[in-house]
């Protein structure tokens, strides 16, 4: 095995009382193109900054081709590693040439004027990502597409053995990405620089890269070819939400595409759902339900609550106890009635206490007409009642058959599984939906 | 290869021989002029001989100060990517002043405070360059946090000058005012002299650092990625634009326009990269200053307007005329 082109050890580091990544080991051999993936915030562009000794707090042990990178000079750490950003501006009119020579600054520590060497790089690095003909033109006065090749001419005449790419691709179009990464890609082939691409765009990582990493919450979930790491559980677990991954024919690798939007095609019109939420864990479903044109009512709720606040906002019904009140035996009949004229129950991931906990009563009640309760997992995490009587109550919940959901995702599917016409309930009114 | 570089370097050694011609010829103009008219002073008589050095002396205070000035203009506005930064950004002319007041109104007789005003006017600039780099964090300060700080440091010095000054006796306050107003009479010949070796030096420092003073335009961040000592560089920068200013301003008081206009205009003409953008623009700003204070001398001769009020007066046309016509080529933020 050769020496990593770039090495973490476990790596702790982030910013001021903020780790963004916690013990975080991984190597990238020399002439690798590897690409690292990750919802926002999850800490790859740190990643590129503690590679670069840009991070100020760091422990563990960041290396770059065998050397520490705190002990590398500036200069020498130039050579080895150079960083195409994800935008780069200056507020001076350099023309392209100027900004490309400026990938010799490491060259002109000592001696200040550019050699005959410099030049010849220079013009060979403008040659390479074809900006020669617009050398003398004011960089600021580029296209995106233009100015990105102009950054990766500065970069290629840094020369250096490992290029970082932070989101280089994301301000450009689809044809301008490609253009960019296959230049980058045909370093990698021709002149064996190690390439560590950051990106968002879960395809052209796919494409391009012969290994990915996948990042989350500052922690590698994922290591491997592209297939490997980009698979459709995995990506529902760190991005939350719901895409489909098929292998592409083409260039057989995969491809991510994100899974026909929820709303489309699902219609709950004349269904009935009743949902028991609070502290916000509902918003996102209350929203959605009413996409779908489900009519929903909801309660108990506190008034003030950021999920009453939502259903009023969203013209639903409901039953509402007085702020930060327990609910009172007047409000749980009410909402009783409601929980009977309902299709179906939901009981989003809200957080039960005390005064709340009699909401999952309603539950039960709803079993005892056979109406079908949709119960969010992990509610002892979320327990606070001092007798653990939600758990409790939840557990016996699952075993009279209310089915459990994890994502919005499952909740949908088992919604579409109700059939209004078969639920034998007399008391049930017809809906009043406009 | 093409023959682009040497067509670019043919014309910049024009345009340095055109420099160069140019600037004797400024300068001549500028010693034949004086209260006395114009044209060469009798160089046989004694009463001649003094007028000529008495010129002769304020040219080239005229040139340093000028080119000090300028020169930190052109750093302070690398460094902090502001068009706005000037020499005195970083509290450098407020501290100089208070430093100055102090000396004068402390009454300590004429000849001590003639030896004394240089040398507090600059130990007053550099104090309130480092309390601003304190208060900011350092030289790992953002941009922001250094002009903001720059900004109420000097205005906390300003304050207590007016106070000095609104509570000063008569005599003390005329000669705390004619200082502020700038005036390139050198106190003495030493004085100037060292001023000059230490513009000199300084400007010769500037300009070795003018590669990684380019990569910092474009940020510290892509600037460490190609290989620069950012915070080393940042911090040997503002030294250097700050003790440019206070060697300026403890010579010749507070002279405004030039340290911020003649870097843009220069910059114009060509182009922004330091190694040569710093060199011309000492060059231009010590003769512009120069040139204003010859006119400032002959205007009204015998009386004598403060050269600070000329700069701006006569600079501001010509120079909008040359930034509305090349403006594009220097600064596009």
């Amino acid at each position: 095995m050769s020496i990593p082109a770039l090495s973490f050890n476990k790596v702790t580091g982030g910013y001021r009382h903020v780790p963004v990544f916690k013990e975080l080991s991984f190597s990238v051999d020399p002439g690798t193109l590897c690409g690292v993936i990750g919802p926002n915030g999850c800490g790859k562009t740190t990643l590129i900054r503690a590679a670069t000794g840009l991070l100020p707090r760091i422990n563990g042990h960041v290396s770059l081709f065998g050397k520490p990178v705190s002990s590398l000079k500036a200069t020498d750490r130039a050579k080895c590693v150079g960083v195409v950003p994800q935008e780069l501006s200056t507020p001076m009119a350099f023309t392209v040439e100027a900004l490309v020579a400026m990938g010799r600054t490491h060259a002109r520590e000592h001696r200040h004027a550019l050699s005959s060497e410099d030049r010849r790089i220079i013009e060979q690095a403008m040659v390479y990502t074809d900006v020669m003909e617009m050398r003398s033109r004011p960089f600021s006065e580029l296209s995106g597409g233009e100015k990105q090749r102009a950054v990766i001419a500065m970069v290629l005449a840094q020369q250096p053995r490992m290029i970082l790419m932070d989101e280089a691709t994301s301000h450009l179009d689809i044809n301008h990405a490609l253009e960019v990464m296959q230049i980058v890609e045909r370093l990698n082939h021709e002149a064996d620089v190690t390439i560590l691409t950051v990106s968002h765009d879960l395809n052209i990582a796919a494409e391009f890269c012969e290994r990915l990493l996948l990042l989350d919450q500052g922690q590698l979930v994922a290591d491997g070819t592209p297939a490997e790491v980009l698979t459709e559980a995995r990506l529902r677990q760190v991005y939350h939400c719901d895409v489909r991954v098929q292998p592409n024919p083409v260039s057989g690798s995969v491809m991510v595409t994100p899974s026909p939007r929820l709303a489309s095609g699902h219609s709950g019109k004349g269904l009935r759902i009743h949902c028991v939420a609070g502290g916000g864990s509902g918003e996102e479903i209350l929203r959605r339900l009413h996409l779908c044109d489900y009519t929903v009512t909801c309660g108990v709720l506190n008034h003030g609550d950021s999920d009453s606040q939502t259903a009023s906002a969203l013209g639903m019904t409901g039953t509402f106890e007085q702020p930060f009140s327990a609910v009172s035996a007047q409000k749980f009949v009410e909402a009783e009635t409601q929980v009977r004229q309902a299709h179906a129950i939901v009981i989003c991931p809200t957080p039960f206490g005390p005064g709340n906990a009699v909401n999952l009563d309603l539950a039960a009640r709803a079993l005892d007409q056979d109406t079908p309760v949709f119960l969010a997992t992990g509610i002892s995490e979320r327990d606070y009642t001092p007798d653990r009587r939600a758990t409790q109550t939840a557990a016996q919940l699952v075993e009279r058959g209310a089915r459990e959901w994890q994502t919005v995702a499952d909740l949908f599917t088992l919604l579409a599984t109700i059939d209004a016409s078969a639920e034998p309930t007399s008391e049930r009114e017809p809906n009043d939906d406009a | 290869m093409t023959c682009e570089p040497s067509r670019t370097n043919r014309s910049s050694r024009l345009l340095i021989a055109l420099l160069g011609v140019g600037t004797m010829l400024l300068l001549a103009i500028c010693v034949l002029s004086g209260p006395s008219g114009f044209g060469l002073p009798a160089v046989d008589t004694p009463m001649g001989r003094a007028i000529l050095s008495l010129r002769l002396n304020r040219v080239a205070t005229g040139l340093v100060v000028g080119a000090a000035l300028s020169c930190a203009g052109v750093i302070f506005q690398a460094l902090l990517r502001n068009p706005l930064a000037e020499p005195y950004v970083l509290g450098v002319s407020s501290g100089a002043g208070l430093g100055a007041a102090c000396i004068i109104l402390a009454g300590l007789g004429t000849a001590i405070t003639f030896f004394l005003l240089p040398v507090t006017a600059f130990v007053g600039a550099m104090l309130a360059l480092l309390i601003v780099l304190a208060v900011a964090g350092g030289t790992r300060a953002s941009v922001y946090s250094l002009i903001l700080s720059g900004v109420i440091v000097s205005s906390i010095a300003s304050s207590i000058l007016m106070f000095l000054v609104a509570t000063a006796s008569h005599e003390g306050l005329h000669s705390v005012i004619w200082w502020m107003l700038g005036n390139l009479q050198p106190t003495s010949q030493g004085q100037m002299v060292m001023t000059a070796v230490v513009v000199v030096g300084g400007i010769a420092a500037a300009w070795f650092i003018a590669p990684q003073l380019d990569a910092l335009t474009l940020g510290r961040e892509v600037a460490h990625h190609v290989g620069v000592r950012t915070e080393l560089m940042t911090a040997i920068g503002l030294l250097l634009g700050s003790l440019l200013a206070a060697a300026a301003v403890s010579l010749a008081g507070l002279i405004g326009f030039v340290g911020l206009i003649v870097p843009h205009v220069m910059r114009s003409l060509l182009g922004p990269g330091h190694r040569r953008l710093i060199p011309a623009t000492a060059l231009a700003g010590g003769v512009f200053l120069a040139l204003c204070d010859a006119l400032a001398r002959s205007v009204l001769a015998p009386r004598e307007i403060p050269v600070g009020v000329l700069t701006a007066l006569c600079g501001g046309p010509f120079f909008l005329t040359i930034l509305k016509l090349r403006g594009k080529k220097g600064w596009v933020e």
